[in-house]
């Protein structure tokens, strides 16, 4: 007899399954990697889901311009070193008018620079289906996400649109117009992402672990300037400070922690006791109440 | 790590220890629950249904465990502490579950939501389904995910009508292990009386739908009575609180009954470099060892597995849940739709079968529009689908019906454009599980499992028109070649064109045997073309001879 299969195997095995589902199923999917540890895991698991062939998709970064050097790195080393399509998509428009984090507020800056040059890049290469690392666990408004979440046209999400799912069945037919998001990881927790990170000794970025690095406070959050684009106010001050991230987005919009933890034990062992929800990093979340909820009917991930 | 784990263990339930507010409990206890290590995983799962209304305090109930469980961050638990208090002074946990802002605004749960925490010895996912009458369909899809259903009652009303609706969804959808939770005990005064009155109740229900695993217990998840912990107020009663009796439940893969056969359902074909040809799938169920014999379902031809393919290492054998790739030791032509199964128990390829069915979407059946039967990886058009009777959740009698709209629970005959393998559920879950598709908004319309097969289509009025594999490739498919995408490509518009015709009032029929034409030839497609090549060269070389060039 084989060995029963532990938590983790389930949610593996349950990932490649919808992996599978979604390449047989559609026409043109896509891979939407933003680098992170998420993406980490989703990547690998669409890996393995094909082996021994190659995962039959595209990997799609929606570079804002604004995400760390070390992310950048990280990105173009895994899709060298792994043989994967990489495309790289920003928002020209966006760029050409001059949006930022720094003076634009959160909402619109994401509006223009992720959410637009998202539907950009879907409509240029006229993908499908897009795979996210969306997890039901990360925020209250997601604990009701499908695997396969439809978006009409002009990738539009509509909650009365959305599809029952019903025993493993993962219906991908598509409408006049639709198109789909696909999660494999919606029943894994950020739990379940950093033991799985951990037993299949996948590399991670390094800014996940504490190491000194040049931060100011501002507004209650520690920011980690990453270049000069961030101009000091009056009385910030540049303080060399062991920290690391739990959460990686632009940097700009990213807080960092204090932490000591260096290696993936000893952050597994601080991200899992911690007292924080991890959305708490990320500046764009409670920018307003119900914000996501919003974000999403526009089109965001 | 081991010893890290256990400092860590040590510290976490310390530290929630410390941010349980126990001073608004009525009753100090520590809880019976500390949070286990990150670290350990979790031997396996268990998907619990909640279903119950608004009004007996179901919300409250999926709060106090997340609470209880220590499954909170302490921005969650601040952000509940802050916000306005029950009439019993407690926290008001309900507002832990409260999803989207429509919902919060509506005050009503309006589709299924999924949490997450981890008990000692599993991971709970708990599937939280509105209780609404009108929201059946929404149930009967949670229920489709569920090992475990808790029914929730207000200790003051005890077993309803709704209940009883909510059993039959569960019974319907397989869910044999059902937890009465009977609730608010605080409001009748902790009565052991009462509870008992309600229990029997159950257990009669329990007994009429023949569930495996039947328990009540007497609850209040305000003050939370025997929810982690047990309970001061009722020494009556000596059974487990509702988590602990959660540990043991019996989980998917070992819950007895399960059949042993192997089925695997086969999702795509996995081809790597010149040689590599493998199968890509879930086994569905029973287990694969390498070198066992294989049977397709649907042609009965056979092979042996020479290797069970993971990225990383190949495996010796694969059990049920596992996702794998089979390399074949022989090419038997098949590809995704196929089932493969053990050869003394493998299924049967069926035109027709009797389906207990939930109708989900808004818009009503309607026999003139075309439907697709999606099953464990195949997709079929659907030739007759005819509805006999519905189940009444008010009388839990059947009565004869011929539509079907949102929410009805119905008896049908299904017959199939094409053979597709499908075996009864109360067998096999997984090839005993369908959804019926809209042929063209795409949109899953209702979901349901197979009671009985029929190996003959069910027979529709008026001859029905045979559209062959010959009548495709001349024109539809003229473009399409011989190797294999191009067969499944050839299939598609195959049953594109069939859900058409059916749309038109056209009865259609599709080829069985839909055989590319070099398989009969005998082997594998390199072997027909080397000897179409001899056959050719055979030819020039008489054309030669004869002088004819």
């Amino acid at each position: 007899m084989t060995a029963p299969l532990d938590h983790l195997d389930l949610l593996e095995a349950e990932s490649i399954h919808i992996f599978r589902e979604a390449a047989a199923q559609l026409r043109a999917p896509v891979l939407l990697y933003s680098i992170g540890k998420d993406s980490t895991v989703l990547l690998h698991l669409a890996r393995k889901a094909f082996h021994p062939a190659k995962p039959p998709f595209p990997l799609l970064h929606v570079d804002t311009a604004w995400k760390f050097r070390d992310m950048i790195a990280f990105r173009d080393r895994t899709a060298r070193e792994l043989g994967l399509d990489l495309i790289v998509h920003t928002n020209q428009d966006g760029v050409a008018r001059g949006i930022n984090p720094i003076d634009y507020s959160p909402s619109i800056y994401t509006e223009v620079m992720k959410t637009q040059a998202l539907r950009q890049a879907l409509d240029k290469h006229k993908f499908d289906a897009a795979f996210g690392g969306a997890r039901r666990d990360e925020e209250a408004s997601r604990a009701k996400e499908r695997v396969f979440s439809f978006r009409a046209e002009g990738h539009r999400w509509d909650p009365r649109k959305q599809r029952p799912e019903m025993w493993r069945l993962l219906n991908g037919r598509l409408g006049s117009g639709e198109t789909v998001r696909i999660f494999p990881l919606s029943n894994w927790t950020e739990k379940d992402v950093w033991r799985y990170i951990a037993r299949e000794q996948l590399d991670v970025v390094p800014l996940y672990f504490a190491a000194e690095r040049p931060t100011i406070e501002r507004g209650g959050s520690l920011l980690v300037l990453d270049d000069d684009r961030l101009p000091l106010r009056d009385g910030e001050r540049v303080r060399v400070q062991r920290v690391r991230f739990r959460t990686l987005g632009c940097w700009p919009l990213t807080a960092a922690v204090r932490s000591d933890a260096h290696d993936l034990d000893s952050v597994i062992e601080e991200t899992l006791s911690a007292s924080v929800s991890e959305r708490q990093g990320r500046l764009i979340d409670h920018d307003d109440a119900g914000g996501m909820e919003r974000k999403k009917q526009e089109g965001y991930f | 790590m081991a010893a890290l784990a256990e400092a860590l263990a040590e510290g976490l339930s310390d530290s929630y220890g410390a941010a349980r507010p126990t001073r608004v409990l009525h009753h100090a206890k520590t809880a019976a629950v500390a949070p286990p290590s990150p670290l350990i995983v979790p031997a396996g799962s268990l998907h619990v249904l909640t279903c119950g209304s608004v009004d007996d305090g179901k919300s409250t109930l999926i709060g106090r465990m997340l609470w209880d469980a220590g499954a909170l961050t302490t921005d969650q638990r601040a952000a509940i502490e802050r916000s306005a208090r029950t009439a019993a002074g407690t926290p008001d946990f309900s507002r832990l579950v409260d999803g989207l802002a429509a919902e919060r605004e509506q005050g009503i749960t309006i589709d299924i939501a999924w949490r997450y925490f981890d008990t000692e010895r599993r991971r709970l996912v708990i599937i939280d389904s509105p209780g609404h009458e009108q929201y059946t369909r929404n149930m009967a899809t949670g229920a489709s995910h569920a090992d475990v259903a808790i029914l929730l009652v207000d200790a003051r009303s005890g077993v309803k009508v709704q209940t009883r609706r909510h059993a039959a969804i569960l019974d319907l959808m397989g869910v044999s292990s059902v937890v009465l939770a009977v609730n608010k005990m605080d409001l009748v005064g902790w009565s052991e009386e009462r509870f008992r009155r309600i229990e029997a109740e159950f257990l009669d229900l329990a007994q009429r739908f023949a569930f495996r695993n039947a328990a009540a217990i007497p609850v209040s998840a305000v003050l939370g009575d025997n929810v982690a912990r047990g309970s001061g107020h009722m020494p009556w009663y000596t059974g487990r609180p509702l988590l602990e009796h959660l540990q043991r439940v019996p989980d998917r893969q070992s819950a007895p009954g399960a059949s042993i056969g192997f089925r695997f359902p086969v999702q795509m074909v996995v081809r790597a470099g010149q040689d590599f040809r493998g199968l890509a799938g879930t086994v569905a169920s029973g287990e694969i060892a390498r070198g066992a014999e294989v049977v397709d379902a649907a042609s009965g031809r056979r092979a042996h597995v020479k290797r069970i393919v993971t990225m990383g290492r190949d495996l010796d054998s694969a059990g049920a849940g596992r996702a794998v790739v089979l390399q074949l030791d022989a090419d038997i032509d098949v590809s995704r739709g196929a089932v493969l199964a053990t050869p003394d128990s493998a299924p049967q390829a069926v035109r027709g079968f009797d389906a207990r069915l939930v109708w989900l979407s808004d818009e009503a059946f309607d026999p003139g529009r075309g439907y697709l039967l999606r099953s464990a990886t195949d997709l079929v058009p659907v030739t007759a689908l005819d509805i006999a009777r519905h189940l009444d959740l008010a009388t839990l009698e059947e009565r004869p019906a011929t539509g079907c709209t949102a929410n009805d629970i119905a008896m049908a005959r299904i017959g199939l454009g094409r053979a597709a393998v499908l075996e009864p559920f109360a067998e096999q879950r997984d090839t005993g599980s369908f959804v019926l598709v809209d042929a063209v908004t795409g949109t899953t319309v209702a979901g349901g499992v197979v009671i009985e097969t029929h190996a003959a289509a069910a027979k529709s009025a008026g001859k029905a028109f045979r559209l062959t594999r010959a009548l495709i490739k001349q024109g539809v498919g003229a473009d399409l070649g011989n190797d294999a995408v191009s067969e499944q490509e050839l299939r598609r518009r195959a049953d594109e064109i069939a859900i058409l015709l059916r749309g038109a009032g056209v009865a259609v029929e599709l080829d069985d045997r839909w055989e590319s034409p070099w398989r009969r030839l005998g082997g594998d497609s390199s072997a027909f073309w080397l000897r179409a090549l001899a056959a050719l060269s055979l030819a020039y070389t008489a054309a030669i001879v004869l002088g004819l060039f």
